[in-house]
């Protein structure tokens, strides 16, 4: 089976950096740099699912 | 609510990822039972997150945020009552006999364990309710998004569809299995954050307590008497009506989601699958539920937050999700947001697809309609049967757009057909004496008591269209002793029936019936892929869940 984890890694590795590209957009009801969190949240999960495809199982 | 080119690149982004992987899947697919059932080779934290991401589609998300703002913090019951031990079971005590008899489909599962009369009823009953509910799945996508973003309603019918079709026609079960699993993880960082953020705002969790009534913050607490809480229920009604029938007959027959179990690449894995899922499943309601119940505490705020209302006054629940999501999604997290709802649409639509073109193609067509072909020919059926039951889905979608209540009406008859079929399969598999016709006539006389419940009963204005004997507070409340009264029957006339009939010798129910077929030891396995260790520790969570919020 072809390992999954790539791809996901791929989508949200891509839609991280897109939502780091916007960082200065704000919400109505919210002064939190939503895009800046999500965006490193995304990344970072990126890179477990990356560490996780490429360990030696 | 207006979207950005960062909110359309991200929705695109997502429409490749899904038709990529289709392509990626397209190589894997050689004969119908790849095309069909991934020929028992997923592995099992795949099929975990299938398991769940199946049954979360959008009505779930958006639904359960509604409920949230409708009846509270009691909603978390349609997880930890209604959902997370009916997985244990199945995982625990039911999988063996699904994953051990070779069936490739519970209805199949029914023919070797009963007989063809009831794997028919079972089989053709369960095709027509899966095209319609994808068909609902369309309509409820292409009615949010044209209320939300003014977009066109057969534009999104025609574009989800089309997606949706591309990936499961490429890669049949295991792409439909694989986009699952993105979806799952695009819906909870989708909706994860919105919950946080509205919940902060909100106050934390002891703002909410402080602002809503305490009945909407407590689960069991208020749960003693009907008119002490918003759901209008007792302690009874929810753990037989939800935590028993209506969860146990969902989780454990429903073909949608044991189909994902089914395909695991070990008897271990597809064991496992259910109570893996369990541990995410437990986390959802902070996730979807939560959110409903910030919405409604801001509401009340001077926040710069308007609970939405419908045009007759009424607060509009079903907006609550999609208005949060405009007040504290700036442009690019937005298009995350809005296209976890799409993933979410989209996965209830493709595990409705999946599971109805291997009934029909096993269950209908090779058994009723021709026998003994080549299994090339097989896969070109499974791949036709996609592209149909697409096509009945999205006119079911414009069916439902018309005429509304006729999809209530099939709906509600869907549910009479399925409240009572645990008990057929709890009986068949624990009790060797059941016969098929004590199975037959049994699920046929509990779908009849399901109807006379719903006739003699009345709710919100449902109901009682034989004459209303008895009145219910609510819907959801009609709908738990609904289903009670048709496993009782179910249960007591299987039984009744089975006595009166002859049963199969048991030489041909050795790995069907839980007293003839020999106990699995996992004795040699590590402790993290024995079932009943992994029962045990979500237990001990959902134990302390339920007393935290009690």
């Amino acid at each position: 089976m072809s390992d999954l984890r790539i791809p996901i890694a791929l989508f949200f590795g891509i839609t991280g950096c897109l939502l780091l590209t916007v960082t200065g957009n704000h919400a109505a009801l919210t002064d939190a740099p939503v895009n800046l969190y999500a965006g490193a949240a995304m990344l970072l999960f990126a890179g477990v699912m990356v560490w996780l495809a490429r360990r030696p199982s | 609510m207006a979207l950005g080119t960062i909110d359309y690149l991200v929705l695109a982004l997502y429409f490749a990822f899904v038709l990529g992987i289709g392509f990626m899947m397209r190589r894997k697919v050689e004969t119908s039972e790849d095309f069909l059932t991934s020929h028992h080779s997923v592995p099992v934290w795949i099929t975990s997150l299938a398991f769940i991401a199946a049954n979360l589609g959008a009505q779930e998300v958006v639904g359960m945020c509604a409920s949230g703002a409708k009846y509270g913090w009691m909603t978390a019951h349609f997880y930890w009552v209604g959902a997370v031990p009916a997985m244990l079971f199945i995982g625990v005590f039911m999988m063996p006999f699904y994953y051990g008899s070779k069936a490739r489909s519970v209805p199949e599962y029914l023919r070797m364990r009963f007989d063809e009369k009831t794997r028919a009823l079972n089989a053709a009953s369960f095709a027509v309710m899966t095209v319609f509910s994808s068909g609902v799945s369309m309509y409820a996508l292409g009615n949010l998004f044209h209320l939300v973003l003014g977009w066109n309603f057969t534009a999104c019918v025609i574009l989800s569809a089309a997606i949706v079709l591309g990936y499961t026609f490429l890669g049949g079960l295991t792409s439909a299995i694989y986009n699952e699993v993105l979806q799952f993880f695009l819906i909870v960082l989708g909706f994860a954050p919105l919950s946080i953020l509205a919940v902060m705002k909100a106050g934390g969790w002891e703002g909410l307590k402080s602002r809503l009534p305490q009945a909407m913050t407590h689960t069991w607490q208020y749960l003693g008497h009907p008119d002490q809480n918003p759901m209008g229920i007792q302690v009874f009604g929810m753990v037989a009506g939800l935590g028993f029938v209506l969860s146990f007959g969902y989780w454990c027959t429903d073909f949608l989601v044991v189909q994902r179990a089914m395909a695991a690449n070990s008897m271990s894995a597809a064991r496992r699958t259910p109570l893996v899922a369990a541990f995410p499943k437990m986390i959802m309601p902070f996730i979807v539920i939560a959110p409903g119940l910030a919405a409604l505490a801001l509401g009340q705020m001077n926040s710069g937050y308007a609970f939405p209302l419908k045009e007759s006054g009424g607060p509009d629940y079903d907006l609550a999700l999609t208005t949060l999501m405009a007040k504290f999604y700036p442009s690019g997290m937005l298009g995350v947001g809005l296209t976890a709802l799409m993933a979410s649409f989209m996965s209830g639509m493709a595990g409705n697809v999946t599971a109805f073109n291997t009934v029909f193609t096993y269950d209908l067509y090779q058994s009723y309609i021709r026998k003994g072909a080549p299994d090339s020919h097989y896969l070109m059926v499974a791949r036709m049967t996609t592209v149909g039951g697409v096509a009945l889905s999205i006119a079911a979608a414009y069916l439902a757009r018309q005429f509304n209540n006729i999809m209530d009406l099939l709906q509600l008859v869907f549910s009479f057909v399925n409240a009572p079929l645990f008990a057929t399969f709890l009986l068949g598999m624990f009790w060797k004496r059941t016969t098929g016709h004590g199975a037959f006539w049994g699920l046929l006389a509990g779908t009849g008591a399901a109807a006379a419940t719903h006739g003699l009963t009345i709710a919100e204005g449902k109901g009682g269209w034989i004459t209303p004997l008895v009145s219910f507070p609510s819907t959801m409340a009609q709908n738990f002793w609904m289903a009670i009264f048709a496993w009782s029957v179910c249960f007591v006339l299987t039984i009744v029936v089975s006595l009166a009939t002859p049963p199969k010798p048991e030489s041909e129910l050795t790995g069907l019936v839980y007293s003839l077929t020999p106990r699995i030891s996992d004795a040699n396995e590590p402790w993290y892929r024995r079932p009943l260790v992994l029962a045990g520790i979500v237990i001990v969570c959902l134990v302390g869940l339920n007393v935290y919020f009690w």
